[in-house]
């Protein structure tokens, strides 16, 4: 596959790493020379000088030969008028905007296929408000992913010293509460597709697939204290932190957003409702105590800088919050920060990774998922009639090393499988994949090659 | 620096090379000249050892390979190709002594075309043929030729690419490296059948028409003839090598684009320009110098000035008369032509024009500037400015040419050379050109250089083949510090 990126921000930098990786062929265009000249020394992909709103340039670039552009400037003007130059230059090039400013994500029909010809917007800002979402539905776990229109739930479970599960066997797990499918672990850096004879080590992070309804008797059959979440605070009251606080003013949850400009918090204040919007420093110990910490559920750090929003989760923990949210845009970072403690971390260079990344696996895919330490995914993907995978026993499927099928989802059953289970078509299917792995399973699960 | 990945790539290199050999192996059957038992054991020695040492060392866990690691494993991995090449010549007994037989080798692959045998044409034709063909492996490069055919190496690729190919800038062709070094490949297989091609309907065989291909597109040089081109004395033959000759001086890049579709790309590049002018001005002046004092007839003058300098400017070293008699003008000519070389990114050897072009186009700079001390001026390569980095490592590339350059024909001298012979011996293999003027002119051979010359020119020749950095950098103690 042939992609064209414009912008070499964060963004764009992480996307092109990580496709350059599987081999795609990836063109970059910036304005900068030095990041350009960064980029060809690091990665394996064709940087550009160049403007992505110039038609020439585009051309250049091989718009014509190209399977998607994707615009992922800072400026939501650039990428549109990227993706409208692009439209006019090669029109079955799938474009993708990452755009920012929540009124063009409202209306969507704006933009789309008929008017401007954008196939898919992406918002890394809304995609983590998502996600911080997802965690807090479930304040036991590290990770929360929904899977099947959140009918499916795929939770990082960070396992301390003295968890019940700490030493278990996986063949050994499943009790009562339903049968529990451990999908992957992150031990270290290193990612496990596990296999029934491996072992639950302490301080692991594993990802379990649930159902939803079930999940609440799961954790509480291990040992994880799962209560309704009552107090949020946010520290941080950027594009995330307006984003958040919106999707929780109205709920019955007790919100606090804290924010350094005084500009902003009146901005805030005015357009928020019954959240409290108090003009401070987070990282301030006694404006935290003045705002009971102790008694919180969740403290949401997500401001600009990465390093204060480290400090104020530790100091949140320290004075009594009952959980915390971190985010943390250097991908390195997050092995050190889940290291000191901090497990549920939220990154907006993942969120738009995440978002891309579903796009661009071939076969039905409906969802990818990174795990954490990026080295393997969760895919949530449709069984096609004319693939391999159909009617016969998983056992019989020759699935490439590294994969583990989490879960089958059949209308509203949903099947944990076993080696006699079979997958029909139409199934919904949880796939567990490290990332070497994943071109093999993409093969399988595309369509074969009718003979005519 | 990481260790197994080094010998797993210089497994692979030797695997590579080693099945290779099936080439003139076959050769040496079809004409029955009792070497195909050489080549049968060489191909045997390089790749049993070959495919230990990558088996042995297959699980590396592929650490992301650094800079440091790519110009280790190009240097190794060039220092190496040269002892799997000298294997044939051993085994064979056409050329005996170690020293020997590698000063062979190297010069083959570092497209460089000295050569210490005085009776070619008595070798069998299997080991012409590999004489040729570790020139051609050697031009576009035998580690772009890995990246192209291995394209697991992914990023650790570009470093590879970077350590070798001939280019203060590298241009890449393709979204990713190992389409890059393929798409280069592809070009200059092309051109390589092309040149055969031409001599065949002149009326060369088969095997020399290969043979010489095989060496005039990496501007090698070795020739199946002892008396080089010269020996078919035919005008079409060193018109169409000629021509070949300058094609393989030119970047590569800018072929592949003319293939693409773009017909003017050679004419707007800046540097082909000034490497055409120079051709054409150099040509012509020698021309009027050998006119009369050598030559009876201006054409003739033409013909042989118009090769010569072809084969010295893009450091081929092919040659059809022994310049080492013309007048003082040109043979200074063809001397200072053994610095300039081709262009960058080509398979020539020397500075490359693009270096020389832009450090004239500096030094104006710092002249202008004298005039108008408050001007913002850039140096600009075509309409592209060229950054100051590029500049300054441009500034030390031709400090380290020419100073280690001094220190070596100082080292020749001593040895008890004589002064031409001494320093055009150097310039003739740093350059990698092959024939030199005096001692080692056309006419003559490296076979009477002292056995410590024969190794200082050959470290000469890998410099020059990796453009100085690449091997140099290994040679500093904080390379080497953990």
């Amino acid at each position: 596959m042939k992609i064209i990126i414009v912008g070499a921000g964060e963004v764009g930098f992480h996307i092109a790493q990580r496709l350059s990786g599987e081999n795609q062929d990836v063109v970059l265009i910036d304005k900068d020379p030095d990041k350009v000249n960064f980029i060809n020394e690091e990665l394996d992909v064709q940087a550009i000088v160049g403007s992505g709103t110039s038609p020439g340039m585009l051309r250049n670039s091989g718009i014509a030969e190209a399977d998607m552009l994707i615009a992922a400037t800072d400026s939501d003007e650039v990428n549109l008028i990227a993706c409208v130059l692009a439209r006019q230059l090669s029109s079955y090039t799938i474009k993708v905007a990452r755009l920012r400013n929540p009124e063009y994500l409202e209306m969507k029909d704006l933009l789309g296929q008929e008017a401007l010809g954008i196939d898919h917007i992406i918002n890394p800002e809304s995609v983590m408000v998502d996600t911080i979402q997802s965690l807090m539905s479930v304040p036991g776990a590290s990770d929360v992913i929904d899977f099947v229109e959140g009918r499916v739930k795929l939770i990082g479970l960070a396992i301390h010293e003295g968890s019940p599960l700490a030493g278990r066997k996986l063949m050994t797990l499943g009790n009562d509460a339903g049968r529990l499918l451990v999908g992957a672990i992150v031990r270290g850096d290193q990612v496990v597709i596990p296999s029934g004879a491996d072992t639950i080590q302490a301080d692991d992070l594993i990802y379990v697939v649930s159902r939803s309804d079930d999940l609440h008797n799961i954790l509480h059959s291990l040992g994880i204290r799962d209560e309704p979440l009552r107090r949020v605070i946010i520290v941080g009251g950027g594009q995330t932190g307006r984003g958040l606080a919106r999707a929780l003013d109205g709920r019955k949850i007790s919100t606090k957003l804290i924010d350094r400009d005084p500009q902003r918090c009146a901005d805030l204040a005015q357009s928020l409702g019954k959240v409290l919007v108090i003009n401070g420093d987070g990282t301030d110990r006694d404006l935290l105590v003045e705002e009971s910490i102790e008694n919180v559920d969740f403290l949401v750090a997500i401001t600009g800088d990465e390093e204060s929003n480290v400090l104020i989760s530790l100091l949140a923990r320290g004075l009594g919050a009952r959980k915390t949210i971190t985010r943390v845009n250097k991908l390195s970072y997050i092995p050190l920060v889940s290291s000191i403690g901090l497990q549920s971390i939220v990154s907006s260079r993942l969120s738009a990774i995440r978002a891309i990344l579903q796009h661009i696996r071939r076969g039905k895919i409906i969802s990818v998922a990174p795990l954490k330490g990026e080295h393997a995914e969760a895919i949530e993907a449709e069984a096609l009639s004319t693939s391999d995978i159909v009617n016969v026993p998983l056992s019989k499927i020759k699935f490439p090393k590294g994969t583990l099928v989490g879960a089958i989802v059949r209308g509203d059953e949903i099947i944990i499988p076993r080696g006699d289970s079979i997958i029909y078509d139409k199934d919904r299917l949880i796939i567990f994949v490290l990332r070497k792995a994943i071109p093999k399973l993409e093969k399988l699960l595309t369509v074969k090659l009718d003979y005519f | 620096m990481h260790v197994k990945p080094l010998l797993n790539f210089l497994g692979i290199l030797v695997l590579v090379l080693g099945l290779s050999m099936a080439m003139p192996l076959a050769v040496s059957l079809y004409y029955g000249e009792g070497d195909a038992g050489a080549f049968l054991i060489s191909s045997a020695a390089a790749l049993i050892p070959g495919l230990a040492l990558f088996l042995l060392t297959r699980r590396h866990g592929r650490p992301a390979l650094g800079h440091r690691d790519g110009v280790a494993i190009v240097t190794f991995g060039w220092i190496t190709a040269g002892l799997v090449g000298t294997l044939p010549y051993l085994i064979s007994g056409s050329i005996p002594g170690l020293t020997n037989a590698y000063f062979e080798s190297i010069s083959g692959f570092t497209t460089t075309g000295a050569s210490i045998l005085s009776e070619i044409e008595g070798l069998p034709k299997g080991i012409l043929l590999w004489r040729s063909l570790t020139q051609w492996f050697g031009g576009m490069g035998i580690i772009v030729l890995s990246v192209a055919i291995l394209p697991f190496l992914g990023i650790g690729g570009m470093q590879l690419y970077k350590a070798e190919v001939p280019s203060p800038v590298v241009d890449k062709l393709k979204p990713r490296i190992s389409d890059t070094a393929k798409t280069l490949w592809k070009v200059y297989v092309l051109i390589t059948f092309l040149e055969i091609l031409l001599l065949l309907a002149g009326g060369m065989s088969l095997f020399e028409s290969a043979c010489h291909a095989f060496a005039t597109l990496p501007t090698g040089g070795f020739s199946p003839k002892n008396a080089s081109i010269a020996h078919y004395d035919s005008a079409y033959f060193d018109g169409v090598v000629l021509v070949f000759m300058l094609l393989a001086g030119i970047n590569f890049s800018l072929h592949y684009r003319m293939i693409k579709g773009d017909p003017v790309s050679w004419f707007v590049d800046p540097e082909f320009r000034v490497f055409m002018g120079l051709f054409a001005f150099f040509t012509l002046t020698v021309t009027l110098d050998v006119y009369g004092s050598i030559y009876e007839s201006v054409i003739e003058a033409f013909r042989f000035a118009s090769f010569q300098v072809g084969s010295i400017l893009t450091t081929t070293g092919f040659a059809t008369a022994d310049f080492d008699t013309w007048p003082a003008y040109s043979r200074l000519v063809l001397l200072l032509s053994m610095f300039l070389g081709g262009m960058a990114g080509s398979t020539g050897g020397g500075m490359k024009i693009m270096r020389v072009l832009l450090l004239v186009k500096h030094a104006y700079r710092e002249v202008f500037r004298f005039i108008h001390p408050r001007a913002v001026t850039q140096v600009k390569l075509g309409r592209k400015t060229v950054p100051d980095e590029v500049l300054s490592s441009i500034w030390g590339f031709f400090l380290l040419f020419t100073g280690l350059f001094i220190v070596a024909s100082f080292a020749m001298a001593a040895l008890g050379l004589d002064l031409i012979t001494a320093f055009s011996s150097v310039a003739a293999s740093i350059g990698n050109i092959g024939p030199g003027l005096a001692g080692v002119g056309p006419v003559r051979n490296y076979y009477d250089i002292p056995m410590a010359g024969k190794w200082i020119l050959m470290f000469c020749m890998l410099l020059g083949r990796l453009e100085i950095y690449t091997v140099i950098v290994l040679m500093i103690p904080e390379y080497w510090k953990k």
